[in-house]
């Protein structure tokens, strides 16, 4: 068996920017930090059962990969040319499409399990390869490669797409001292709602024209932010967090909606600097960078807008920044290899 | 004599002018990093090197934690290799002494560590053979090099090169030890203030509830 475990992302400043269609044309750029919250892929050979199963929210068993309603889980099995004796089961701390970039977040401790699973080891930024090319050329999904890097190499950085597809990972090497104030600043709320990614991102896609100066901002904003991140002005990166937000609320018609309209403003009326919603938008987290002085009133005053806005799932989520990108954690599959 | 004594400072005060700092401050990150996956660290080194990773054990294992012993029951994993005397001559006897690292190293080496590799020229060859072993395993090296870092420079994620003269080992070693240190410190610090916000937290948590 071989356990595979991969953060999850906060995401400040860029989305968006990591769209094909943008850097083709001009460098696109993020700054996001991997979190203490994880997904994991546990995979296991069993020899002799000639079967796939793939275990997620449903269990599938199945003679051939090809047969798999897991788009990512088959596409990846067919293109590795693994076809039986493989059991796959996916965990994680958190529900899915929260806008922490679970989905890609999957799609590198996937690959990574099942490399390992043809004795291969992938490092950090072949991990965020192999998951972007599963899931953007072999699925065709209309997403960026934000995500697997940022769970694949961990820690907190600036991540820049180029056009000839090749990114640049540039650590913000924040000391202990400016990592736990941030941390300190920052509150996140699940709104309860949860959206897929694609469709505002086949919106975003094609609107990519039309934004493209905004993008563009957005991008280059992202070493402003970085800049104040590392000389400690929480205010100012507040502030920056909540004009990104107004910009990427014009980037998609339903980006946001009115109840994560009145849980931001409730947040901000109570003394948040700003913040912002994480992932595509239409539903997921809202976090906030705030003062620790008022993080109480901030909790209450979104409380409030959340029970009025009937979100019953709506609560906070403590996070702390990880520096640890997607590890095999355990692999116990050697003990099996004279069977193959 | 106080002419000699100074040109010797000197000698480490221009090669402390020029500590790789970014470098330095990559490899605290990934001994954070292992610290969160509960990963362990392997150190090995020659002669003087090898002293170092022996108090590098030391420091990591115990000296960060010392203030607060009790309340960190998790703490690194820092770990010298070879461990035993007898492991070192068995390599160098039987195999070679080109394997007194490499060989040991094998048998503990999971995905989820680290290795820490001290050589003043970066070529020593039982080093790098090590360091090889670790890269074929992906995992992530902190190398810790002198002169003109030499093959350990080269294959290291973590590039901590302290700049000298060829065979300057002195001035080098010495600085090592101040990198050691530094490192030392920053851990020390780092998880008094974990320890102290927790101990906050705790003593929010006692309040009444609103």
């Amino acid at each position: 068996m071989i356990v595979v475990r991969a953060p999850l992302r906060i995401s400040f400043v860029g989305g968006g920017t990591d769209l094909p269609d943008f850097y083709r044309r001009t460098p696109g750029r993020v700054i996001s930090t991997a979190i203490d919250k994880f997904v994991y892929v546990v995979v296991n050979r069993t020899p002799l059962i000639d079967k796939v199963s793939a275990r997620y929210s449903i269990s599938e068993t199945v003679d051939h990969p090809n047969e798999l309603q897991h788009t990512r889980i088959k596409a990846a099995l067919l293109d590795l040319g693994i076809d039986k004796r493989i059991e796959i089961g996916s965990f994680a701390t958190l529900p899915a499409k929260t806008g922490l970039g679970s989905s890609s977040t999957f799609s590198v401790a996937l690959m990574k399990a099942l490399h390992a699973f043809q004795g291969k080891k992938l490092g950090p930024s072949e991990a965020a390869e192999a998951a972007s090319r599963l899931e953007i050329d072999l699925v065709g999904e209309p997403i960026g490669k934000q995500d697997q890097y940022a769970s694949a190499i961990g820690g907190l950085n600036v991540i820049q797409f180029n056009s000839d597809e090749s990114v640049d990972v540039d650590p913000v090497l924040l000391d202990f001292k400016r990592r736990l104030e941030l941390e300190n600043h920052i509150l996140l709320f699940f709104t309860g709602l949860t959206r897929a990614a694609a469709s505002i991102l086949t919106e975003q896609k094609s609107n990519i024209d039309k934004k493209f100066d905004t993008l563009k901002e957005m991008a280059e904003s992202v070493h402003e932010f970085k800049d104040r991140l590392l000389a400690g002005d929480f205010k100012g990166l507040g502030e920056m967090l909540h004009q990104g937000w107004l910009k990427k609320k014009s980037l998609a018609s339903n980006v946001s909606n009115s109840a994560i309209d009145r849980l931001y403003a409730s947040g901000k009326d109570a003394g948040a600097y700003g913040g912002k919603v994480l992932g595509a938008g239409g539903g997921g987290c809202v976090m906030f960078v705030a003062p620790p002085a008022v993080h109480s009133a901030v909790r209450a005053g979104v409380l409030a807008a959340a029970k009025e806005a009937g979100l019953n799932q709506f609560q906070e989520i403590p996070v702390k920044f990880v520096q640890s990108g997607a590890e095999v954690l355990f692999n116990g599959d050697h003990h099996h290899t004279f069977l193959s | 004599m106080e002419e000699y004594i100074k040109q010797f400072a000197e000698r480490s005060k221009q090669a402390l002018d020029r500590l790789p700092t970014k470098e330095i401050a990559k490899a605290l990150n990934m001994l954070q990093g292992v610290f969160e996956r509960d990963g362990r660290i392997y150190v090995f080194g020659n002669g003087g090197s090898l002293a170092l990773a022996t108090h590098w054990v030391s420091d990591f294992n115990k000296t960060v934690f010392s203030h607060h012993l009790d309340e960190h029951s998790r703490r690194f994993q820092a770990i010298r290799i070879p461990t035993t005397e007898e492991e070192l001559t068995a390599w160098a006897n039987d195999v070679g002494f080109e394997m007194v690292f490499a060989g040991p190293l094998q048998n503990y080496l999971q995905d989820c560590d680290i290795v820490i590799a001290i050589s003043s020229s970066g070529n020593s060859l039982n080093v790098v053979r090590a360091v090889e072993l670790a890269k074929s395993k992906k995992v992530p090296i902190i190398g810790i090099s002198g002169f003109d870092g030499g093959k350990l420079n080269e294959l290291a994620d973590a590039k901590i090169l302290v700049p000298t003269e060829k065979g300057d080992y002195f001035t080098v070693e010495g600085v090592h030890g101040v990198i050691l240190h530094l490192m030392t410190e920053y851990f020390v610090n780092y998880f008094d203030q974990v320890a102290e916000e927790q101990k906050e937290a705790r003593a929010g948590s006692n309040l009444p509830l609103a």
